[in-house]
């Protein structure tokens, strides 16, 4: 699509929203003024499995403010689960203080509610609970593989003939990486504020999906959802923790109802470690075999992975080992042991973040045994066709991706030898990796209503979708900017209310990629109706502002929706990238910098080249800190986490991020969605781990498959055989 | 966070007569705050002595210096003259923290900041030093950060400071109030305690004593100095192990030194066997590998924190040569 003015996509614009936010005035969901509203505390179990067998609440009774202390004895009745762990979705309902039955450490009991929030949480501190542990706990995952079982949700997956692709192999690596499990940690807490008004509740939230959260409460409350209204406007980061409805949000509906007055919840900072969710760990096993000339024959990936132990979640360790190389002999599978731990969900690139890493690690490790460059591996492995699904691609630039990358970082000073490049006390490594990530596009529904007064044009454009901190509402402006063909100040993008048209939502990449067309689908059927009605020829270039005067109205009002349509479904449809990494490892300390990291990124139509940039620098961040020290740590006898505050939840701190080098390449996809579309929120973040671990084999001839890669560990690791000390 | 009341004061006599047993000293908050949000401790008043007058820099007669206890951390490491004559002081506590919480951490409070042991800070967790007798839940749980001198079965904590080891290489006197109207002055190697069987004690302080100074001993390892900390970011992380290391150099022989440990005792730990073996040697990386032996030969680690030990040898050795190497 050609850009018609300055301000449509494609133009590197300030974010519309940045000065809302930077001056205070984007109400995020706890800043809502509501009158006479009271404050809610959860109360966090302190076993990990057993039952209540005594509450008392006298003490926090008798303190000043407490209205109401909510426990499963008093908590209203809601739906709960008709089977043994159903599979968690974001729409599910999301029961809470339902028995006197505790699953994990942190689990909710109990709820208070009071005048002021200080009061509340005071006196949740003094309610005294009772519990009968139960010994049969379990938390480790290492040490329950005997527990696994195959979930329901995701099939084993085979192609062509494992074992005759492995005996073809001329050279073999098989590896176990292992994951930690990670939290998302928004920079904005989870927050409600819940108000029932004649048999209708109103939720402000900070959800990334309105219509699910709506599904989601009308189904743990039975009700109607015409009677529940979601407004999520400003949502201050979510990484997929805000994907679900979470239990402080149900039991301020509830109690808002109980005290007759609004409630608002807002959960603490080690309340986002037990009760939003969280990325389970991993043990990942890739067996890779290639011919001398670098051809792969098999492709074998075996996930392990946690389960809470009431509902079932499965990260897809293996998404990308199934379409990213061609590989005629290939295997996923995955497994779930149920723990004593909090249920896990999706966080940033769920499946590719964690299973990329462990690919495109062995696809280092057997590069090395071939004694081939890993950039030429690759390239000798692609394919246009996703060999899993039997379609082509939409467009893949994957050999792009390597090879301007390659240059642009320098790749051909690389030496292949590890421990090769030293400078003082610092051993220097070179480290490469692909990346892929499912761009999807949804069915999205929008309404552009056009005023027309001393003839200026307003258009407004009004859906469900949210911001979560991404830049939704910019790149919006731009569409109707760009569409209407009037200026971004002539624009007001209204987002974030159940009231308004249907999205699916921001997550799973596929944000922008729908909002976008369903924007412009709004926009078209407008301008195509008001030419319709005074006959004028469908290419012809008439403004908007003559169209509505043509049309002898003021206002017009339009709805409509994207969808994909048949081409979509006839294809394979990803983003892909490259990262190339140096790093530099302190010899004796195991210290290490990441210097310098180039990324480069085929995602079809980018927007806005600045809000873009920021979705690849965060995720590239987050990529990172999965290497550099990201882990909630599992106490192995209590089963609670350990990691509980940012001074002990490792994340990176500038210091530690790299210069980063952010190339997207022109790419002009017909296939995807009329704009051209292809997510990139999840991207960044793909194989970010893998090529700063490969750096470092790189540099010290350490293979490092366990993450976090702390200072301890790599220092006590041995080096690989092979490599020359 | 429990209710507690807030006595605000400038005058030094009024904070020490306000003082009860259940009462805690308020300066920079950075710790106390913290802890108070989780319960772990539950003070009924809070005595501000931030705005006290111990605030200054002062050079005493013979060349020695004197901060006080109410100056914030930043104020101190940034000081011209603490860059200039104890710039190992300096460094350690500049890489404590982040500027934030340096600027309203004080030397007092930097002084008695509590462990970061993982169980102290949870209420529902075993934990002697939290509440004694209950147990120790680092024992024979996770104790990757955790003590590998010094500890007793009662408690292995560490003490998490920078700038405490960098006193105790230099060497420093802390000069307290007592609640009755007379000062006392503690050795910094007497300041800090051992866990033995009072985990729950961390200094010697008696209660309701205020610290009102630090004096730092004569500014001699000034030419040579390296305080080197690992940790697992760049910044705004406490130290797996850190190392402060001075030395003064005459006729090529090492004729002056201070070497003290973070992340590894309940207390700055002083490497005085080490120390002993440098003096009168030459400042070279044998004499340094075999020094960074003794230090460490009487480790005993946990199952969770046996790299302490390599990492301690190594960051010795790095910690000597970066100093011998300085000005290079
Ligand atoms: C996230 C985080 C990271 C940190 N990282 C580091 C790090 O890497 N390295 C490091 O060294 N430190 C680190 N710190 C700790 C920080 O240095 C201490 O919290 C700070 O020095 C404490 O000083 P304060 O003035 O805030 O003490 P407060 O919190 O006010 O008090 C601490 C204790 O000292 C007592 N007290 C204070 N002043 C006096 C006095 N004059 N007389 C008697 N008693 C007194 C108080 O009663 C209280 O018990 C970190 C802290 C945080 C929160
Ligand atoms: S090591 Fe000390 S602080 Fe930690 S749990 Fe044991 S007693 Fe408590």
């Amino acid at each position: 699509m050609k850009t018609k003015n300055a301000t449509g996509i494609g133009n590197a614009i300030d974010r519309v929203e940045g000065h809302l936010k930077v001056t205070g005035e984007a109400t995020y969901a706890s800043e809502f003024k509501v009158e006479n509203k009271a404050y809610g505390q959860g109360i966090n179990s302190t076993i990990a499995k057993g039952e209540i067998i005594g509450i008392d609440t006298s003490e926090a009774e008798k303190l000043k403010g407490v209205l109401k202390i909510i426990t499963y004895k008093n908590a209203e009745k809601l739906k709960t689960f008709d089977k043994e762990r159903p599979v968690l979705a974001t729409d599910s309902i999301a029961p809470v203080l339902q028995s006197n039955k505790v699953h994990y450490y942190g689990e909710y009991v109990g709820f208070v509610v009071a005048e002021t929030f200080e009061q509340a949480q005071y006196a949740a501190s003094l309610v005294k609970l009772k519990y009968k542990e139960d010994a049969t706990a379990r938390f480790i995952l290492g040490q329950n593989k005997d527990k696994a079982y195959n979930p329901s949700e995701e099939s084993d997956y085979e192609r062509g003939n494992l074992k005759k692709g492995f005996s073809e192999a001329d050279a073999i690596i098989e590896q176990t990486y292992n994951t930690p499990i990670e939290h998302q940690h928004p920079m904005e807490l989870h927050a409600t504020i819940a108000s029932w008004n004649n048999g209708k509740v109103l939720v402000y939230a900070s959800q990334q999906i309105v219509e699910d959260a709506v599904i989601s409460i009308s189904g743990t409350f039975q009700i109607p959802k015409k009677d529940v209204r979601v407004v999520a406007k400003y949502v201050g980061g979510g990484f997929g923790s805000k994907l679900n409805v979470e239990r402080h949000l149900i039991m301020a509906v509830m109690a808002s109802k109980m005290v007759g007055r609004p409630v608002q919840a807002t959960v603490t900072r080690s309340q986002m470690f037990t009760n939003t969710g969280l990325r389970q760990s991993n043990i990942q096993v890739v067996k890779l075999g290639a011919k001398k000339t670098g051809e792969l024959t098999g492709l074998l990936h075996e996930t392990l992975a946690y389960t809470s132990t009431t509902q079932e979640f499965q990260e897809p360790c293996g998404s990308m080992s199934k379409m990213m190389y061609n590989v005629a002999n290939a295997a996923v599978s995955e497994r779930l042991v149920p723990l004593n731990l909090q249920q896990p969900f999706s966080m940033r690139a769920p499946g590719e973040a964690t299973g990329s890493f462990a690919l495109e690690c062995a696809m280092d490790e057997l590069a090395w045994k071939l004694k081939m460059d890993p950039v030429q591996f690759r390239i000798k492995n692609d394919t246009q066709e996703d060999l899993s699904q039997e379609k082509p691609f939409s467009s893949r630039l994957l050999i792009e991706c390597l090879t301007i990358g390659a240059d642009e970082f320098g790749w051909n000073k690389r030496q292949q030898k590890p421990r090769a490049n030293k400078k003082g006390n610092w051993l220097i490594g070179y480290g490469v990796s692909a990346a892929a990530r499912a761009a999807p596009f949804n069915e999205t529904h929008a309404k552009v209503l056009l005023d027309l007064t001393n003839d200026t044009v307003t258009a407004t454009l009004q859906m469900d979708a949210t911001d979560i901190g991404t830049g939704s509402y910019t790149i919006l402006a731009q569409t109707l900017s760009e569409c209407l063909n009037v200026p971004l100040e002539q624009v007001v993008v209204e987002l974030g209310d159940s009231d308004y048209p249907i999205t699916p939502g921001s997550g799973g990449s596929w944000g922008a990629a729908s909002y976008c067309n369903g924007a412009k689908s709004a926009c078209d059927y407008a301008i195509a109706a008001l030419k319709k009605n005074r006959n004028v020829p469908n290419d012809e270039d008439v403004s908007i502002a003559e169209l509505l005067k043509m049309n002898q109205i003021t206002s017009y009002e339009s709805q409509s929706l994207a969808k994909p349509d048949s081409e979509f479904k006839k294809h394979s449809i990803f983003s892909f990238g490259a990262n190339f990494t140096e790093v530099w490892v302190d010899k004796d300390t195991g210290i290490y910098k990441i210097k310098r990291m180039v990324n480069v990124g085929s995602a079809g139509k980018i927007l806005n080249p600045k809000t873009a940039y920021g979705q690849v620098i965060g995720g590239l961040t987050m990529g990172a800190g999965m290497v550099i020290a990201e882990q909630t740590k599992v106490e192995p006898n209590f089963g609670n986490f350990i990691t509980r505050s940012f001074a002990d939840y490792h994340v990176p701190v500038n210091l530690d991020m790299a210069n980063v080098d952010v190339i997207f390449l022109p790419e002009e996809d017909k296939i995807v969605n009329q704009m051209g579309i292809k997510g990139i929120g999840e991207l960044g973040i793909t194989s970010v781990a893998a090529s700063i671990a490969n750096a470092i084999f790189n540099a010290t001839g350490k293979r490092m498959r366990d993450l976090p890669i702390t200072p301890e560990k790599l220092l006590m690791a041995e080096v690989e055989d092979g490599v020359t000390v | 966070m429990r209710p507690f009341t807030y006595t605000g004061t400038t005058n030094r006599n009024e904070a020490l007569k306000a003082f009860t047993t259940t009462s805690h000293y308020l300066s920079g908050g950075t710790n106390l705050v913290d802890l108070m949000k989780e319960h772990v401790e539950q003070p009924d008043q809070l005595i501000h002595v931030k705005n006290l007058q111990y605030n200054g820099i002062s050079k005493n007669k013979d060349g020695s210096y004197t901060i006080g206890a109410m100056r914030s951390n930043a104020d101190t490491a940034n000081h011209k003259d603490i860059r200039l004559y104890y710039p190992l002081l300096s460094m350690a506590m500049l890489s404590a923290a982040t500027a934030q919480i340096r600027n309203m951490a004080t030397n007092g409070g930097n002084l008695l900041q509590r462990t970061r042991c993982p169980y102290f800070f949870e209420t529902s967790m075993p934990c002697n030093k939290r509440e004694p007798e209950s147990g120790c839940g680092a024992l024979n749980g996770v104790n990757d950060q955790h003590a590998i001198f010094g500890y007793s079965d009662n408690c292995i904590a560490t003490h998490p400071s920078d700038m405490c080891v960098a006193l105790a290489a230099i060497g420093a006197t802390v000069e307290v109030q007592k609640v009755d109207g007379g000062s006392r002055k503690i050795d910094l190697e007497d300041f800090h305690r051992l866990p033995g069987d009072k985990p729950e004690k961390d200094s010697n302080l008696e209660p309701g004593e205020l610290i009102t100074h630090i004096h730092l001993a004569k500014p001699e390892l000034s030419n040579h100095y390296a305080y080197v900390k690992i940790r697992e970011r760049s910044s705004y992380a406490f130290a797996l192990v850190s190392v402060a290391a001075g030395f003064q150099i005459e006729d090529e022989k090492i004729s002056k030194i201070g070497l003290a440990m973070g992340g590894v005792a309940h207390k700055p730990w002083k490497l005085i066997e080490a120390e002993e073996f440098l003096l009168g040697k030459k400042p070279i990386e044998s004499n340094f590998g075999k020094a960074a032996e003794l230090a460490m030969k009487d480790a005993k680690p946990f199952e969770g924190n046996r790299y302490k030990v390599p990492m301690g040898k190594n960051a010795i050795v790095r910690a000597l040569m970066q100093a011998n190497n300085i000005g290079e």
